[in-house]
Order: C-alpha cells, then structure tokens, then sequence
C-alpha cells in the first residue's frame, strides 16, 4: 500500500513525459522502446530472415493514457539512404495491440526500424546477417 | 558457344576435384565465424520443392506433360514461328546466348536461362510479373514475341485433339470453344507452361560441396575447394560486398538494383526497368491480386500487395542469381556484358558517378587486381553444375488418348 502511494504521488510530481505506460506485450524476445510521448513494444521473428517477408507484433501506448490511432511502421537502411521495396500494414489486434506485415529487408546490414505513433516516431536498431 | 563449352569443362574438373580425395593439396583460408556464417548463408542446395499456390496445377504431373509439349510447339505464334524453346534453349542453358532477345522483331532485354524459377519472386528483368504463369503471357501476346491472342491459342486445341487430350487430363476439362472463355484458356496454357518449367533445376555444384563441408565443420573436405574459389569467395562476401545483393542459397535477394549499366535502348529512348514494370504489373488483371489466381487466400500475393513505387527504382533491374552463371553469358538485362571476368572488371572499374544514391553508396569500384580478378572468376565459375549449358531435354509426352 505504502509502495502504491509512493507511485502515485512520484507520477503526480513527475511531467506527463515521464510518466509510464506499459504496452501489452510481454514475454521472451520483446524489446521496448520508450518516446517522450510514447511507449512501444515489439516482438521480432527469432532471426530477422535476409530478404524473406516478415511479420511482427507490437504494443503501443500514450503515456498521457490518450487512445492509439493505428500506428505507421517502416525500415531504413540510414548508411545507404533507402528503404524498403515494400510499404508494410498494420492491423489492430485491440487494446493497444498490432501486427505489422509485409516487412522484407533486402539486404544485410544495419536497418533502423521506425514505428510512428501519432506524431511521435520511435526507433529501434535492427542487424540483418 | 566455345565460352559456354569452356565453362561447362571447367565446372566438370572442379566436380572430378572434389569427389576425388586426395588428389589436391589441401588447403583451407582462415575463414573467421562470421565469414563462415556468410558462406553457411548460401545453401543448403538445391531447396524443396514447393508447388506454387496461385497455380492449382504446379506440380501436378499431367500439367507438366502438357506444359512441356507446349513448351516446344511453334503453333502458339500463329506465324509458326516462335516456340518457348526459339529464346529458351536447353543446350544453351535454357536462354538463347545472345546478348538482347529475337522473336518476332528485336527486344531490349536479354533472354534469362530458365532455373530455379521457383525461388524468385518477380519475373523478368524489371519484374513485370509475380508468378511464373504470368510472365509466360507476356509473350504470348506481345506482337514482337509470339504475336497469339487468346482466340487463336484455344484455336491450337480445337486444331489438336491429342494436345487437347492433355490439357483434359491437366485441367479435368476441355478447353472450350466458347470466345468467351478464350482468356481462361489462354491462362491454363500460361499456368502449364509454368508446371513444366518450374522443373528445370540446376543441381548441386563445386561450392555446394564446400559450403556444406563449412557448415558442419569439416576442413578436411572444405579444403579441397581450390584455394582461388576461396580467394574469391571471401572477396565476394568481403571487400566486393557482392552478397549484399546475391544473398542466400540462390545467390539472389530477388529484389532490384541499379548496378550502373546503361539503360538508353535507341537515342531518345530509355529502359526504365522496374519503375515502369511495377506500374504494368499493377494495372494487369493477371497479377496475383486478380481473378486468375488461385491462391484463394492471396498468401501468395503478399509481395504484390505491398511493393511500393520509389523513383529509385528508375533504372533498377531484376538481381539475377548467380547458379550456374558461368554459362548464362552474355549478362546484364541488356546483355551488353560478353564474359564472365568482363563482368567482374565492370564491378572493378565501375563509373560511381553513374550510380544514384544517396549517403554511403553501396556500390563502389572495387579496383581488383589482376590476381583478384582471377580468383572471383573463379569462385563464380565454381557455382555452375556438372550439366553447364548443356541442360537435360525432357522427354515429350506420349500420345494422349
């Protein structure tokens, strides 16, 4: 009971930017990354598959407690200025939840994968073998 | 042909050197894990087979009976002229060894060998078709290939009671003489040809033997893998960064690139490659997103479903595979590339202002040496089967009754 009120009255002093959320997504292999305004969890394949389609699943949420609109998600390969050759979609599972499909890295090296959450895009480091 | 002889020659002595223990000194580079990793990338070989879903006829043996006895007969082109088999000759690798293709009239692009046809994704050198049976109907109907219609390929039938026998057997029915159901005719002969040549395969080569050694940890018959192969290949995977492109066990990621060849076909007129043939690929109704497939849930669309037009795509074409390349010439889309090492000289000396891009380029001049010329040379000669340019003739079909 203490440790509650501890929280509640950490988060009441804190700004909204930092005050967390936690995307519903858990379990072995997901990995987060946190946004001033957001908060978004994801699950990749166990190995990224070299030029093989790819789904994956993901959690996202506003740490203002705010609804999610369908996020966007993307991939770069920032060292050489391109993209994917394929425009990938995103399908809400409900509360809070996505998977992403149509994903496809066609070369090996470092990706970065963008997922844009409102008008907050969070990135994550990708390494394709 | 004396290229294409030489090759095949060679791939043979690089077989007899492996199966023959003993016989060569035996000596293996220093590969590190991640380079042995890399090579462990590029197999197994060959794959499963695996039918195609938006073709209910893939390997289903009657269709390929079918799909070979068209694949042979020049009554498709109502000129009696044109056969698959005119540009897509088995004792020339299952393409035609010249460096644009001849049907008709002239076209722009090279005649790809026919392999493997199961492990990409898109077909032709711009990527024009997402399966098979759809690039078969591409030149069907161009009046600079075969110049048919669907009337006149259903007319073929009508003409042939023992080719109609086999399409009765493939499909479960009779092509029918309705004009309005001519289309449907013409697809099913596109979905045979399709069974058919999804059977053509090269088999397993010189490098097959050595990755496979690689991968589970025997030197002793890695190191029978002639010592400039390896040379070459650690090029390939290194500093030439060719795996960037053909990657995997088909040596292809099955995408497209733009490797600084160029694309003007006459003065004034250019080959715009995939930019203008993922337009095409969209607005025909024989895509896998179309009444034609199927592949009733589209799992096999997904690539249709998502591919996304880029300007830099402009001047991008098909990556080939690189299995049993050493008797593929001449190269490129355009194939204004004569020889093997000539290709490799054009990686070595490439013009990197030609090539549009952006931050770090991918492709740079690789500014080989004679002696790396050679081993890369040799390394890609080491991905052809014993078989080279000389490919097994299917036997016909027996009469169908």
């Amino acid at each position: 009971m203490t440790a509650r009120l501890a929280a509640l009255a950490a988060a009441l002093l804190l700004p909204p930017s930092a005050i967390a959320c936690e995307p519903p997504l858990r379990g072995e292999g997901v990995q987060k990354i946190e946004g001033p305004r957001h908060v978004v969890a994801w699950r990749a394949p166990t190995a990224l598959p070299l030029a093989q389609f790819f789904a994956l699943e993901f959690a996202a949420c506003a740490r203002d407690g705010s609804r999610i609109d369908t996020p966007r998600i993307d991939a770069t390969m920032p060292e050489h200025g391109h993209g994917m050759n394929y425009r990938p979609t995103v399908e809400p599972l409900g509360n809070g939840r996505f998977r992403a499909s149509g994903l496809l890295l066609h070369m090996p090296g470092r990706w970065q994968l963008s997922f844009t959450v409102g008008d907050e895009t969070l990135r994550a480091a990708l390494k394709v073998d | 042909m004396r290229s294409i002889r030489s090759a095949r020659l060679l791939a043979a002595f690089l077989c007899a050197l492996l199966a023959a223990p003993g016989m060569v000194a035996a000596s293996l580079l220093d590969f590190s894990a991640q380079e042995r990793r890399q090579i462990a990338s590029l197999g197994p070989w060959p794959p499963q087979a695996q039918p195609d879903p938006s073709n209910r006829i893939s390997g289903n043996a009657p269709a390929v009976a079918l799909g070979t006895r068209l694949f042979f007969d020049a009554r498709l082109s109502p000129s009696g002229r044109i056969a698959c088999v005119t540009c897509h000759q088995p004792d020339r690798g299952w393409a035609d060894a010249r460096p644009r293709a001849r049907g008709l009239a002239d076209l722009p692009r090279n005649t790809p060998a026919l392999a493997n046809l199961r492990q990409q994704r898109w077909f032709g050198w711009g990527g024009g078709a997402d399966s098979l049976w759809m690039a078969n109907l591409r030149p069907l109907l161009d009046p600079r290939e075969f110049d048919a219609s669907a009337a006149t390929i259903a007319g073929v039938y009508q003409r042939d009671p023992d080719l109609a026998c086999l399409y009765r057997r493939a499909f479960g029915q009779a092509p029918t003489k309705r004009g309005k159901d001519h289309e449907t005719v013409l697809v099913n002969t596109a979905k045979a040809l399709a069974a058919f040549q999804e059977t053509l395969a090269t088999g397993r080569t010189p490098f097959d033997e050595f990755r496979d050694a690689v991968a589970r940890g025997d030197d002793d018959v890695a190191a029978r893998y002639p010592l400039a192969a390896q040379q070459g290949l650690r090029l390939f995977i290194g500093r030439g960064n060719c795996i960037a492109c053909h990657n995997g066990p088909n040596f292809s990621n099955g995408e497209f690139a733009d490797v600084g060849v160029p694309y003007f076909i006459a003065p004034g007129k250019v080959d715009a490659g995939r930019h203008d043939d993922l337009q095409r690929l969209r607005a025909s109704p024989y895509n896998l997103l179309g009444r034609h497939s199927d592949d009733a849930g589209r799992s096999s669309a997904t690539a249709t479903r998502h591919a996304v037009l880029e300007p830099r795509h402009w001047g991008e074409f098909r990556v080939p595979s690189l299995r049993n390349v050493a008797v593929s010439a001449p190269y490129m889309h355009n194939g204004s590339i004569p020889t093997l090492r000539d290709v490799v000289l054009h990686y070595s000396t490439l013009d990197e202002s030609r090539i549009h891009a952006s931050s770090q380029p991918l492709l740079r001049a690789l500014r080989l040496s004679p002696e790396e010329t050679d081993a890369l040379v040799v390394f890609l000669e080491t991905l052809t089967d014993a078989h080279g340019a000389d490919r097994p003739r299917p036997p016909l079909p027996a009469a169908c009754d």
